[in-house]
């Protein structure tokens, strides 16, 4: 009986490990990402990509506070996964992330021509391109309204700080909070500084080309210490309400929605979103303005953001590089824009935008253009948390707006000294 | 078997390489590392002498915040844990109904991962629809709910007060194990005698357990300047950088490739470990010498 019983145990032994050797026929390709970087469709189509090749597609989506720092500690650690998703910027991909040491170049991949220029640009060392562009980079972070409680309460799209702060002051009269704010994911609330960059160079022009030429100092700029100082004014006189250190970015379309905010910062993807997700509330409900700061009438352009990167490291490059050309087909970037409701396209030339009559009128609206400072000043996305924490020390009276603009000029200086950046040395 | 047989010296040979190879040698490169410029930006390596030192000890920057809010961690959660862990220790070691039942309870908060108990309270510390604010509201006690990990003024308490809440138990059952080794004697003569509970306390218990909370101090410090997980998942360094701690300022160094910097944190932390280990040690040899 004994042995009868030692024989089928050995069976089931064998068997068992004939399973495991029979799936780890497929292969597995590792694709971390941060938080709202990896949509549903990016994952159905990940499912087909499996589907048609073998290939397993794993997901690490890591929260969005601690991505930056945990990808930075992979990639300094060589232990990266075989995909990465970074945002990207001329500077930072070579400053921060070394794509010419810890990305794949990707120019020979046959979907790399259909990229868009501009975005290319910004994903490319000497003419070699490195990423794959992973969301809509037309859309702005703008302002996003209630249409209808600015109806409700007679109030028009404000073109300076003083007229925004009376649309907040009769919101908050009317029982709302005028802006919803979410500062405990880390990287939103320093939109208000870093996007108006473009108010910074409208009132003291030339300041981008002098902090990258270490010939100023952005402590020097009066236009960023009244940012920060209207940001905390916002903050301290209740427009985003009393719970903004603790909300949550992915909460913003339910505040608006239940009429709790009237108000948030948000890209043009956001009145689709928020109409998916609450069928109740239309898309056109939601209009657009620009961010108000320092009088600004500039429209926030940045033509970057989370993009895919292979890590130079992997293993299994050619399977990274099939999905990355399986993203790229036609038919799956205008899948994507379809079923994502805040894409509004694609920076591929083969994508057919969906802007809404709506989105293409405020895009009209302001005729004058600008880059984001995170894009266009150099050490300055590398600290887009830290910018944050700046920030909220501000808000929270720890210290005031000269000593953050210094902090934010030190670690800058910190970097382009270990960058050997020769504007510095 | 001869009992007075000594096995050779070179049977320590493996172990001490071992050591040698994963604990003394990183230390020494590390130490060797903070005097040089070493980061992500550049492939080259140069010694920079004293100069990260400087920067860490510079009050221009935030380091300092950093050694301070990690020494008063240190100090507070210590003696929070020794006494609360020594008071239930005492509690739990009468009759009492349900006696286990209420001993488990007390210690499950440490069996957690640091991360889960993160999670658990960044909820229940929601101002707006925490169960700790919904209560207070709940029972009219309005104006004691706070913003308790995203105010700048109070969110470093309470993180010590959840890493207290989930230390605590640990050191209750290191605690009763000790005071259950006191001969019930002791206790009965003092009974006799016309010796109270807190006398009895004062001059049996806390005496005979002096060995027993010294190796509690010593697992507190030692786990206060190392601490990183219950920071990290809490606030992660904020509000603002106001619970930032010499670990995760060396984990965010790291992160941005500064590696010199980190590097030289963590020497900081090695050194001022093996200063505090070595007295504390030396404290502990010397009781035991007394006792003999």
């Amino acid at each position: 009986m004994k042995k009868i019983l030692s024989l089928a145990l050995a069976l089931i032994m064998l068997l068992s490990a004939a399973a495991v050797v029979h799936a780890d026929d497929g292969m597995t390709i590792t694709y971390m990402a941060s938080q709202d970087w990896v949509q549903d469709a990016e994952m159905e189509l990940a499912e087909k990509f499996t589907e048609q090749t073998g290939i397993k597609v794993d997901f690490q989506i890591i929260p969005s506070d601690q991505y930056t720092t945990l990808l930075m500690s992979k990639l300094n650690a060589g232990e990266c996964p075989d995909l990465f998703g970074s945002q990207a910027g001329q500077f930072d991909i070579v400053t921060q992330l070394n794509v010419e040491k810890n990305a794949v170049d990707l120019s020979g991949e046959a979907w790399a021509a259909t990229v868009d220029p501009l975005a290319a640009s910004e994903t490319s060392v000497d003419g070699k391109l490195y990423g794959q562009p992973a969301q809509d980079v037309s859309a702005v972070w703008a302002v996003a309204y209630n249409k209808k409680e600015f109806e409700k309460l007679g109030l028009s799209v404000p073109t300076t700080y003083e007229e925004f702060k009376a649309v907040c002051e009769a919101i908050k009269a009317d029982g709302m909070v005028p802006v919803y704010e979410a500062v405990s994911d880390g990287w939103h609330h320093q939109l208000w500084f870093c996007e108006m960059g473009v108010a910074i160079e409208h009132d003291e022009p030339g300041t981008a080309e002098k902090l990258n030429n270490n010939t100023m100092k952005f402590a020097d700029s009066a236009a960023a210490k009244k940012l920060i100082e209207q940001i905390k004014e916002m903050a301290d006189l209740g427009y985003w309400g009393d719970n903004y250190m603790a909300n949550e970015y992915a909460d913003a379309a339910r505040a608006i929605a239940e009429g709790e905010c009237a108000m948030t910062v948000a890209n043009q993807g956001f009145p689709a979103e928020l109409n998916a997700a609450y069928p109740e509330f239309a898309a056109e409900d939601i209009g657009f303005f620009v961010m108000p700061l320092c009088d600004n009438q500039i429209l926030n352009m940045n033509p970057v953001g989370p993009t895919r990167f292979i890590y130079s490291g992997s293993d299994k490059i050619d399977a990274a590089k099939q999905y990355l050309a399986f993203l790229a087909e036609p038919e799956n970037i205008q899948y994507q824009i379809e079923k994502v409701p805040k894409f509004n396209t694609l920076p591929f030339t083969t994508a057919k935008d969906a802007y809404s009559p709506e989105i293409s009128a405020f895009y009209a609206a302001y005729p004058n253009h600008g880059t984001v400072y995170q894009t266009c000043v150099k050490y300055v996305n590398p600290q887009w948390m830290e910018i944050g924490k700046e920030l909220v020390s501000v808000i929270q009276g720890d210290q005031d707006a000269e000593a953050m603009l210094k902090n934010i000029d030190r670690n800058r200086a910190d970097q382009a000294a270990a960058a050997k950046d020769p504007a510095w040395n | 078997m001869n009992k007075n047989r000594t096995y050779p010296t070179y049977f320590v040979f493996g172990a001490l390489l071992l050591y040698v190879a994963l604990y003394m040698l990183p230390s020494v490169i590390g130490l060797g590392y903070s005097f040089t410029d070493w980061s992500v930006y550049s492939e080259e390596i140069h010694f920079v002498g004293w100069k990260n030192f400087a920067t860490v000890f510079s009050a221009d920057y935030n380091y300092t915040r950093m050694l301070t809010n990690t020494l008063v961690f240190t100090v507070v959660t210590t003696l929070a844990k020794n006494v609360i862990g020594l008071a239930l220790a005492v509690l739990l070691t009468k009759k009492v109904k349900l006696l286990n039942f209420h001993r488990a309870v007390m210690y499950l908060p440490c069996v957690l991962s640091a991360l889960i108990v993160g999670m658990i309270f960044k909820s229940v510390l929601n101002p707006k629809i925490g169960l700790l604010n919904t209560f207070l509201r709940g029972i009219g006690l309005k104006f004691l709910a706070s913003n308790w990990l995203t105010d700048s003024k109070i969110a470093f308490n309470s993180v010590m007060a959840v890493d207290i809440w989930k230390g605590m138990g640990y050191i209750m059952t290191i605690l009763i194990a000790g005071i259950m080794s006191i001969p019930p004697t002791y206790y009965e003569a003092a009974s006799i005698d016309g010796g109270g509970p807190w006398q009895c306390f004062r001059h049996i218990t806390l005496p005979l357990l002096a060995p027993t909370l010294t190796v509690t101090t010593v697992l507190n410090v030692i786990y206060g300047l190392k601490v990183f997980d219950t920071v990290y998942s809490l606030t992660n360094g904020g509000p603002g950088f106001a619970t930032e701690v010499m670990y995760t300022g060396v984990y965010k160094e790291f992160g941005l490739g500064r590696y010199a910097v980190g590097t030289t944190l963590s020497t900081i932390m090695t050194l001022v470990m093996l200063v505090a280990g070595y007295f504390m040690i030396r404290h502990m040899v010397k009781g035991d010498g007394q006792e003999i």
